[in-house]
């Protein structure tokens, strides 16, 4: 089930939280409402931890992260890699990376096997993405767009990528990636799918003004609604094709 | 595609509040004093300028009217009709057209008299060019007296028009009067439309909007239209027949088989026929209503029949269903095939037109090509699995309060979280409302902390101790590399020295010298600060006659004898006979100036044995004292004469050298002539500034100041 919330009043919740498969940081809200939700959904799973990456609560577009290990960028300070060292289990190793582009949600895009980086990241970040996250990295743009953490979102389920990517970029990244793709939107055709959604491989949450049919759509592609587990993404296509191009075309 | 909103049309006002508004516009924008002191040109532009303004504000009223609504031949052919059938379409644009020649008539008037005005030559003859100007004007606004009547109703009316956008997916319903086409609208939306058991309860087009398959649709409810020609239809039937002519849709066709509504089958299928035309293109469903007062079955066969052959009769697009409103039997079954049909057709319309290439990266699920033997498995946690399967493939129930206190009222505020939840945990939201709400209060993060013991959660660790923070003790060979930091920088130093060993810096003199040195150094350093210090004289200066003076029996002051006998003694200088001669010049000045208080007695006292008189009654010795003084004075520089001193003098007669030369330039630059009570640059003097023409001739009535 995909769950709508919103961040004070910002529905790019993608910004302000970071989900993977074993852990979930949120930043830090004026209230916890924001939090509770995640709270209510995951903590009977997985920490959900307050975080803020120097001293900003921005964590989603700051850090990124897998079931294995969470990166986060120079600037963060060191109460806030201990706070975060502490919460974490132990399996989740933490690595602070010396990159020129430090907001890492938006430069990279990871599910527990694979990983898209921007082209202009250094060497060195590749290999520790790859030693502390346990990846395959590959330099990919998606629809033209070099920032693939902001324009695609992929668990190891499925994914959804930037809704200008041609059929044959998508077969590409289908097949790099080696999980289901389909191009979509959230929060009303935004196509900033990092701002609008965090998802892992059973929960997913969108923005609030994410429609029916885009989150019908994401429910679908990562196997996240009750019949989409036993079926395949394809019922998409069968169930929701007249829907989709009444609405699109 | 363009959204039709009515709702933007400003009032109109009507001719009256027109003028009014243009006149005040006027007075207010426009200055209003004039002289007939003025020149000519400038009393002309002032009443030029009255009426150019009069007009553009009219004119810009009346062009406002004229764009804000909306252009019959421009907008939408349903929304042309429907105002054509609302309001007169003839009516409408003669109204608009008016204005419009209004606004030409006033734009002429202007003109005209502007290049009257023009040649006026007093300023009693430009105001009544002026008032002539403005009164045609108001006069042709008057005239609009009908027309602004008739568009200030239509903006109300427009205003008031269902928000119908004529190109999105839309079911409509169409039938004769109560055969429940608003009840059905009521079921599937919520629009609250009027339900009353009459012909014509509804008498204009009202809108729902309901979902399907995760669209938007909207439901259009129409007037029910009775079986007669087009030419006699009325302007609420007329309103159903544009809807169903101009809207691309699914029209559903009630029928009531229970004939309660008043009209016969046989009535209701001639209606059907009669307006067959309108159902070209359309997906067409005939929906048999009030199904529970007549069912579909036990109708009677020749009516059966007779609705049958109807429903042939609307081709192969046409479907018959039985509905009914009261025990919303068939309800969402009538709504859901309307709905697929006409969402059936759209795609088909969309897939032959080639619009769905662009879209068409969406519409597919692209699978992954295996590129190696790795499998990719997903990742959930048991415990995620475990729940799933306990749920059963339902959801969980949810509080659906998210972001909204909790309200007294609120069930789940009190009776339930205690009782039914018990087992369930508090989330941070349900602890903060508890605890006063936002910014009051927020949770421990270190609870959570997954540590190896629970008791060190909330330990409290510096951030700094001993200058170190815990940082510096996670790289385990951190000690190593300190290590190795320490000896390199030993190495470091022990380099440094031996460099500093090979040429020892020797100095060759003896201590006492060295000492000797220092202290001249040490004085030359203390000479160089007095030096430094700051000797201006910028401070009250006591007069040199007073300075040193006793000033009280404590305080006997420099120029004492004690004081002097010791500053000479720290100087090494014997000060006996510099006292004594100070001493007897004391005396001598006073015996002086005991002398001198009774000199004139003395004088007076001694003059007639002392000294022959003169004729002028002068002694001789003066005389003698005033003689030479002449001599004197005429051996003098006549600068110093007293006939010539006020005239100015040059320095160098003065005998001054270069630098008080300069120095008393720049003071006479500055205007103190070396006075230091003089006029300085800060002296802001203003002298009474009487000007002649103000001061001067009449003052009466008040003509002298204002002109």
């Amino acid at each position: 089930m995909a769950t709508r919330c919103v961040f004070e009043n910002t529905h790019e919740i993608g910004v302000f939280a970071a989900l993977t498969n074993s852990y979930c940081l949120t930043g830090v809200g004026g209230s916890e409402n924001f939090y509770s939700i995640f709270e209510s959904e995951l903590s009977e799973h997985i920490p959900v931890i307050h975080a803020t990456i120097a001293g900003c609560r921005f964590v989603g577009r700051t850090t990124v992260g897998n079931r294995r290990g969470l990166l986060v960028p120079n600037t963060t300070n060191d109460m806030e890699l201990q706070h975060l060292r502490n919460s974490l289990p132990d399996s989740v190793v933490v690595q602070r990376i010396e990159e020129r582009l430090s907001a890492l949600g938006n430069i990279i895009a990871t599910n527990d096997h694979v990983a898209l980086v921007h082209p202009d990241t250094d060497r060195e970040t590749e290999d520790v993405i790859a030693d502390v996250l346990g990846v395959e990295v590959f330099r990919q743009t998606v629809g033209g767009q070099s920032l693939v953490g902001s324009y695609s979102k992929f668990t190891n389920q499925g994914g959804i990528v930037h809704p200008r990517t041609t059929v044959e970029d998508i077969e590409e990244l289908s097949s790099l990636l080696q999980v289901p793709l389909v191009a979509g939107t959230v929060n009303r055709g935004s196509d900033v799918l990092g701002g609008g959604l965090v998802v892992n491989d059973w929960s997913a949450f969108v923005g609030l003004d994410t429609t029916g049919t885009e989150i019908s759509v994401i429910e679908s592609i990562f196997k996240l609604s009750r019949q989409g587990r036993q079926q395949t993404q394809s019922s998409m296509v069968t169930d929701m094709r007249s829907s989709l191009i009444d609405q699109l075309s | 595609m363009p959204v039709y909103n009515f709702k933007r049309i400003g009032p109109v006002p009507s001719a009256p509040d027109l003028v009014d508004i243009v006149l005040m516009r006027t007075q207010r924008k426009t200055p209003t004093v004039v002289h007939p002191g003025y020149k000519i040109s400038r009393i002309r532009s002032f009443y030029m300028r009255k009426i150019k303004f009069t007009q553009q504000t009219i004119s810009e009223r009346l062009g406002n009217i004229i764009q804000d609504f909306p252009r019959l031949n421009d907008i939408h052919p349903f929304y042309a009709d429907l105002c054509n059938t609302l309001y007169d379409r003839d009516h409408y644009k003669l109204a608009l057209g008016q204005l419009n020649a209004a606004k030409g008539l006033v734009e002429q008037i202007s003109r005209d008299m502007i290049r009257m005005v023009k040649y006026g030559d007093s300023l009693y003859r430009c105001k009544c060019l002026k008032r002539a100007a403005l009164g045609r004007m108001c006069t042709v606004l008057k005239r609009q007296k009908a027309s602004l009547a008739y568009l200030e109703e239509v903006r109300k009316h427009l205003s008031r028009l269902p928000a119908l956008d004529p190109n999105t997916r839309t079911l409509l319903l169409c039938g004769l009067p109560n055969v429940g086409k608003s009840s059905f609208l009521n079921k599937v939306t919520r629009g609250n439309v009027e339900v009353q058991p009459y012909a014509f309860t509804t008498k204009s087009l009202f809108v729902g909007h309901c979902d399907y398959k995760y669209l938007r649709w909207q439901v259009i409810d129409t007037p029910g239209i009775l079986d007669h020609p087009l030419e006699e239809r009325n302007t609420i039937e007329m309103q159903s027949i544009i809807a169903l002519a101009h809207l691309t849709c699914a029209v559903l066709y009630i029928m009531d088989i229970s004939e309660h509504c008043g009209y016969t089958i046989e009535q209701q299928c001639r209606l059907f026929q009669g307006i067959k035309p309108l159902f070209a293109n359309k997906q067409l469903i005939v929906v048999v209503n009030k199904v529970d007062q007549q069912p579909w079955e036990t109708l009677e066969a020749e009516k059966r029949e007779m609705i049958e052959s109807v429903v042939k009769m609307g081709g192969g697009n046409c479907t018959l269903m039985p509905m009914s409103n009261i025990t919303e039997h068939g309800v969402s079954q009538v709504k859901n095939a309307a709905c697929e049909k006409l969402l059936e057709a759209r795609v088909d319309a969309r897939v032959a037109s080639n619009k769905i290439d662009s879209v068409m990266n969406r519409l597919q699920v692209f699978q992954p090509q295996p590129r190696d033997n790795v499998q990719r498995e997903a990742f959930i946690p048991e415990s995620v699995k475990k729940q799933l399967e306990e749920d059963g493939g339902r959801p969980k129930p949810q509080k659906s309060r998210t972001g909204y206190a909790p309200t007294v009222d609120d069930p789940e505020a009190d009776g339930d979280a205690t009782m039914g939840d018990a087992a369930v945990k508090k989330t941070a939201r349900d602890l903060m409302w508890e605890n006063g709400g936002p910014g009051v209060w927020a949770p421990d993060y270190r609870a959570i902390y997954d540590l190896k013991e629970d008791e060190w959660k909330f330990d409290s660790i510096p951030e700094i101790i001993d200058g170190k923070n815990i940082a510096d003790f996670v790289d385990p060979d951190i000690e190593n590399r300190l290590a190795a930091l320490e000896l390199e920088e030993e190495q470091a130093l022990k380099e440094l020295e031996a460099a500093n060993m090979e040429n020892p810096e020797e100095s060759d003199l003896e201590s006492e010298e060295e000492a000797a040195v220092m202290a001249i150094r040490d004085r030359k350093k203390t000479i160089r600060l007095m030096k430094n210090t700051n000797k201006t004289n910028n401070r009250p200066m006591m007069p040199r006659e007073f300075r040193g003076r006793a000033k009280d029996k404590h305080d006997p002051g420099a120029r004492n004898k004690n004081e002097i006998e010791k500053r000479m003694e720290d100087l090494g200088v014997d000060a006996s006979k510099m006292i004594e001669r100070g001493r007897s010049l004391d005396r001598e000045a006073a015996r002086k100036r005991g002398r001198s208080r009774n000199r004139r007695d003395e004088d007076d006292a001694t003059m007639e044995d002392a000294e022959p008189m003169d004729d002028d009654g002068q002694s001789k010795t003066k005389r003698k004292k005033a003689r030479r003084e002449r001599e004197e004075s005429r051996k003098r520089d006549p600068s110093v004469n007293k006939r010539t001193h006020n005239k100015p003098q040059t320095l160098e007669k003065k005998g001054l050298n270069e630098d008080t030369k300069a120095t008393a330039k720049k003071m006479e630059r500055k205007g103190r002539k070396g006075w230091a009570g003089g006029a300085g640059e800060g002296d802001n003097r203003k002298g009474v500034h009487l000007v002649k023409w103000m001061n001067t001739g009449k003052k009466r009535n008040g003509t002298h100041y204002c002109r």
